[in-house]
């Protein structure tokens, strides 16, 4: 006797997943183009950043650290007005040479001596234009930031900016080396010195193991991710927040989008973006999202409804109440799941190699593939590396967070 | 002008509580409709709150006491019936109208002293002439002003955490002093905190409402608290009004049994006033008078002194027996030269409590003064005695 079968009808349900990508492909191809663009870009210039530092991005990074300095003190206007000055003249530059030709016709001797140290061959204008911010920056330090720490911290950047220059471009140590000290010292000042240890030992391995490139390049498709993933869920979360029906829509699909194995959507991605490093971008940023979603919105409904009901009773807006009370006390728990999203899209990084993502995703996927154990094990090592410093750093950055410090306060 | 009016005001929860609201006015109890699957917080609830005055709330939890004072500012809205701030109704405003009410008639004070952890304390202070848009200098300026009226000067940079209960409370009290409005609502404000604590905000609240007249509406479920600082209280019970009057009215005239078990806890002492407990002096003098008719005043009521008043009835001080009888002796015409200060006098607001130490002291009665030493009365001991007696009968 057969047992019996009861006719079952075969719903399509891939094909129209299927027929739904192309549908979408179709009608909105010159919007994932134009994604696709950005995305790419921000790749390509975080990594060359972290990979192969010119020395304007030095300067630049210099830069960046005096005008942090500045505006923690206050002084966004004349820090505001210098950038925006230096902007000004490298749009000028892009646009049609405009600090090529200023430099030309300068006299040589102004440049000769500097060429000579760093053994260049020509000017690079876009570095004398970062050279002038940094030069404004450190003056604006010594005018306003008198007897502070404002001054040291200027000169302290200006002798780090020419030693490591003068390291790598003169003497031409490498990169990984010079930029080393820069990981050490943020995990320092962020975390403290068992994490700056760790740092040394960790990027040092690293480095020993021929993986800095890759490790930087994979450090650059996290950090996009992530930031897709924040500027995506963080909107997502407070909706979720304020809206009890958007968020029950929504917690399907968060859990839809974290369980649906990523080698199913990493092909479709494939189709919107082809090969390389963004499908790996998309891909990661899909499954890392959810925790970012979840979290922004536990953070913002955890927030104590006395404290909301006293913006309202003073009548507060609503935006008012969530930018100035909501969002900074529930930024801990908020910033608990950017970590989450980083650690996931490291989890990522493999899964991104398989469609050319490139960094160590590549190493290990070729290691797998070629059955090749050192290979794959020494790239899954570095991600471990990478993964254990960007979680403390990403923890401790929580201590600086409003809410942090008023916890810290009531201790 | 009433500074808030009430008017039949109901807040029920729940899908069904237009029925609800019909069922209610027709008298029914909250516990009768529980079929309609609605909760009613408060209903049909009126009352004026007078400028300058302190209106308090009274009713345990679950009396409907908070969603009542949310629904004055517009927190919560009622369904049905009407509230008025200085004569607008502010049931039917539009969203951003019920805002500038709120920021610019209406501040509130938490039972959780709902301060912003993440912020100093002065920034807490300022906070709501921040939501007006106040420029930053100007409103440091007033939210010190408002923390040192407060006593919490030197305190402005830190953190609430950093600070104990009573302290945080007095910023949540500066928070709203410094938004500068007429009407403060403040909801069981002094219920968190420690009873000595309590009692020296209540204190506190007294003095500052002494200077600044603001109208202040007070929720508590201490009727002692309630009897202490409400010049009106209103008791609520299951949502409804028990009883709208002073302290003194609702101790000696309670509106039913309910009201009644209420102050039957209450220590008359501290609620009683010298004014209520006083009698008219039985006789008094005048400068002028002879020491002869003064003397044969005092026989006649059967006391060794009397108190000396002039023709506007202030009082000059008072005349002992022996001392009228010397002057008879050295021939005099009247008794102004043997008149002497009295010790101690009373105000007539000075509670129960505090004049038995006074009492306690001298055997004469105590004389009642007004602000301008006008005389009001008189406080024996046996009418002290009667002010608590009364406590025995009533219970």
């Amino acid at each position: 006797m057969n047992p019996m079968t009861v006719p079952v009808p075969r719903l399509p349900v891939g094909d129209s997943f299927d027929a739904s990508i192309e549908w979408l492909r179709n009608r909105l191809e010159g919007f994932f183009d134009v994604l696709g663009a950005i995305i790419g870009a921000c790749v390509e210039g975080l990594t060359s950043l972290l990979a192969h530092t010119s020395a304007t991005q030095f300067t630049l990074l210099a830069c960046a650290v005096i005008a942090v300095g500045l505006l923690r003190r206050g002084h966004l206007r004349p820090v505001g007005t210098a950038v925006a000055v230096w902007a000004g003249l490298y749009i000028a530059e892009l646009a049609g040479g405009a600090a090529t030709a200023a430099v030309g016709s300068m006299p040589a001797a102004l440049f000769s001596s500097a060429m000579s140290l760093y053994q260049a061959e020509y000017v690079y204008p876009p570095l004398v234009l970062a050279l002038l911010l940094l030069t404004a920056l450190v003056v604006l330090s010594f005018t306003y930031g008198r007897g502070t720490r404002q001054e040291l911290l200027a000169a302290l950047t200006c002798v780090a900016l020419f030693a490591i220059t003068l390291a790598h471009f003169t003497l031409g140590v490498q990169l990984s080396l010079v930029v080393l000290p820069l990981f050490v010292l943020l995990a320092y000042m962020v975390v403290g010195w068992r994490v700056a240890l760790f740092t040394v030992l960790g990027f040092l391995l690293i480095i020993s193991m021929d993986k800095w490139e890759n490790a930087m390049s994979s450090l650059a498709l996290i950090l996009v991710a992530t930031g897709v993933a924040i500027v995506v869920s963080l909107p997502l979360g407070i909706l979720a927040a304020y809206s009890d029906r958007f968020s029950t829509v929504v917690r399907p699909v968060l859990d839809f989008m974290q369980t649906l194995p990523a080698f199913v959507y990493l092909l479709p991605a494939v189709a919107f973006f082809s090969i390389g490093a963004v499908p790996g971008v998309i891909a990661t940023v899909v499954f890392a999202m959810p925790p970012g979603v979840r979290l922004t919105e536990l953070g913002i409904r955890q927030v104590d409804k006395e404290l909301v009901e006293a913006g309202e009773a003073f009548g507060a807006p609503d935006w008012a109440i969530l930018r100035r009370i909501q969002l900074p006390l529930a930024l801990s728990t908020i910033m608990a799941g950017v970590n989450q999203i980083i650690m996931l899209s490291l989890s990522m990084v493999v899964i991104a190699g398989m469609v050319g993502a490139g960094g160590l995703g590549n190493d290990v996927y070729r290691g797998i593939a070629q059955g090749n154990v050192p290979v794959g094990f020494e790239g899954g090592i570095a991600v471990v590396v990478l993964a254990i410093y960007l979680d403390r750093l990403t923890a401790a950055i929580t201590r600086f967070s409003p809410a942090g410090r008023a916890a810290a306060a009531a201790r | 002008m009433p500074a808030v009016r009430a008017e039949n005001l109901y807040k029920v929860f729940g899908r069904r509580a237009a029925a609800a609201v019909e069922a209610l006015s027709d008298g029914r109890h909250r516990d009768e409709i529980a079929d309609l699957g609605v909760t009613a917080a408060v209903i049909d609830t009126s009352f004026e709150v007078e400028p300058g005055e302190i209106f308090v709330v009274m009713g345990l939890s679950g009396s409907g006491k908070s969603t009542l004072i949310r629904m004055l500012n517009g927190l919560l809205p009622p369904t049905s019936g009407t509230v008025e701030i200085d004569g607008t109704d502010i049931t039917g405003l539009k969203k951003a109208e019920l805002r500038k009410v709120r920021s610019e008639k209406v501040s509130m004070v938490f039972q959780h002293f709902a301060l912003f952890p993440h912020r100093p304390v002065v920034e807490n202070a300022a906070y709501a002439l921040e939501v007006r848009g106040v420029p930053r200098e100007e409103r440091r300026a007033k939210a010190l002003e408002a923390l040192e009226l407060v006593g919490l000067k030197d305190w402005e940079d830190k953190l609430p955490g950093q600070l104990s209960g009573g302290m945080q409370q007095r910023v949540g009290l500066a928070r709203a002093l410094a938004a500068d409005t007429d009407i403060i609502l403040m909801d069981e404000a002094f219920s968190a905190l420690d009873p000595l604590i309590r009692r020296d905000m209540q204190t506190q609240l007294l003095e500052l409402q002494a200077s600044l007249g603001k109208t202040i509406v007070f929720i508590t479920h201490d009727l002692n608290e309630a009897m202490r600082l409400g010049d009106r209280i209103c008791v609520l019970r299951d949502g409804r009004v028990a009883q709208i009057g002073t302290a003194q009215e609702i101790l000696d005239h309670p509106a039913n049994d309910y009201v009644a078990t209420f102050t039957e806890d209450v220590d008359r002492t501290r609620v009683l006033t010298a004014s209520s407990v006083m009698v008219p002096a039985a006789h008094s003098a005048a400068p002028t008078d002879t020491p002869r008719a003064v003397l044969r005043a005092m026989r006649e009521q059967g006391s060794d002194f009397c108190f000396v008043l002039d023709s506007d009835e202030h009082l000059l001080g008072a005349v002992s027996a022996d001392d009228a009888e010397a002057a008879q002796k050295d021939g005099a015409s009247d008794i102004a030269e043997a008149v002497k200060p009295v010790d101690e006098t009373t105000a007539p607001s000075t509670v129960v409590a505090d004049l038995f130490a006074a009492a306690a002291r001298s055997e004469r009665p105590l004389a009642v003064v007004d602000a301008d030493a006008r005389m009001l009365g008189v406080i024996p001991r046996a009418a002290l005695l009667d002010g608590l007696a009364m406590e025995g009968s009533s219970s």
